[in-house]
């Protein structure tokens, strides 16, 4: 079968997990865009309205730790969010934000989820995803024990940089 | 019976199974599971994987609990969470094929299943529902290990640590006849070196802070057997 290419075909995370024919059903509900810097993608707190497939340009993760935002990543092309908030409902940690022109597909979470209701096989690719965010929170974890341990624990607050 | 719990070797008879996050599965895939799980009891201390160390399967722990642990560059062991019966270890490093994130040691005797990478992808690719439970837990560590994250950054006190911990705890009670209606008798199978490790400070500290609970007869220690007699105090001492 010869399957037409799509536009955010070029190794994204989810992408890459799925044959042909779901990425083909995915891509009827694709809509693309460019966005500027600064633009927030996804916002910490407020559950999103799709899936956000960054194709090209960098953005920044940033974790709102009560008295400060850390800084917890950059990601480039192929990295998929809102993949948690999407199938689970929870709330989103971080902020994602575009650190320059970004060229960025959405696939809307109604949509997604209905392909996911036909599809259950789709789970394997969605666990790889929440697979990879776990492994940053958890390296973040892992970053804040450290610098608690290194500081003792009456110590001043982990200070990160912004 | 040589543990203090029953071997649970086949997961279709398994009475915990509803209650657990991984393992409620459809027939089908418990049958799977059967075929390709391996079982085994391990003692207290035993590692079941390493921090580091390239995946090559994932453990159910069935029975006990098992602390997952990495170190600091200075060679300090620190404590990122206690797993509880039911949860899949190692699932991150299986699925993404990355190394192990933590090392996980067993706390107390416990059984665990386990099931090469290989084949727990195939299963994972094979049954949709393991698929759906996997991710089910992955969000859940992932909000734990936000939420630690959190409590990092917020608790400044020892006591505040220590007084959330035993909270935490003691949302597992253990069953003891004749206890007052107000207590609650929580197990601790933690050495105070390794609630220091899990609350990030010294066990001097802990001693000492688990002393001044006790002379203000907020618990009482009597070996792993904990009773909380002024859950208010403990309620009051945290603030987040």
């Amino acid at each position: 079968m010869n399957t037409p290419p799509l536009q955010s075909e070029s190794a994204n995370e989810l992408y890459a997990s799925l044959p042909p024919e779901l990425r083909t059903e995915l891509a009827h509900y694709e809509q693309s865009v460019t966005v500027p810097e600064g633009t927030n993608l996804i916002k910490r707190g407020v559950l999103p309205d799709q899936l956000v497939i960054v194709n090209s340009g960098k953005v920044e993760i940033t974790f709102d730790c009560v008295r400060e935002s850390v800084s917890v990543d950059c990601a480039a092309e192929g990295k998929v969010f809102g993949m948690r908030a999407v199938v689970s409902g929870e709330l989103p940690e971080a902020d994602v934000t575009s650190q320059e022109s970004c060229h960025v597909t959405l696939i809307p979470r109604n949509a997604f989820l209905g392909v996911v209701r036909q599809h259950p096989q789709m789970y394997f690719a969605i666990a790889k995803i929440l697979s990879s965010d776990l492994v940053m929170a958890q390296r973040l974890l892992k970053t804040s024990l450290r610098r608690r341990a290194s500081k003792g624990a009456g110590g001043p607050l982990v200070r990160w940089p912004h | 019976m040589a543990y203090n719990f029953k071997i649970i070797e086949d997961c279709l008879k398994c009475t915990f199974r509803e209650q657990r996050l991984f393992c409620d599965l459809s027939r089908e895939a418990l049958l799977k599971l059967q075929n390709i799980k391996a079982t085994s009891v391990y003692p207290k201390g035993a590692l079941l994987c390493l921090e580091g160390q390239p995946p090559r399967g994932v453990f159910v722990l069935c029975t006990g609990r098992a602390k997952l642990s990495t170190t600091s560059s200075e060679g300090k062991s620190m404590i990122l969470r206690i797993a509880e019966p039911g949860e899949v270890l190692g699932l991150t490093a299986a699925v993404s094929g990355t190394p192990y994130e933590a090392t996980v040691e067993t706390l107390e005797t416990s059984q665990a299943n386990f099931i090469s990478q290989t084949e727990f992808l195939r299963f994972l690719q094979d049954f949709p529902d393991v698929g759906l439970r996997v991710a089910r837990q992955l969000t859940h560590n992932c909000k734990c290990a936000y939420g630690e994250i959190r409590s990092l950054a917020l608790s400044n006190s020892v006591p505040e640590k220590l007084a959330k911990l035993i909270l935490q705890w003691a949302e597992h009670p253990l069953e003891m006849p004749g206890k007052r209606p107000y207590e609650t008798a929580i197990r601790v199978t933690l050495t105070q070196e390794e609630i220091a490790q899990l609350t990030g400070t010294s066990r001097e500290t802990v001693s000492r802070v688990l002393s001044s609970f006790r002379k203000k007869s907020w618990i009482k220690v009597k070996g792993a057997t904990w009773t909380i007699l002024n859950r208010q105090a403990l309620e009051g001492l945290v603030t987040t």
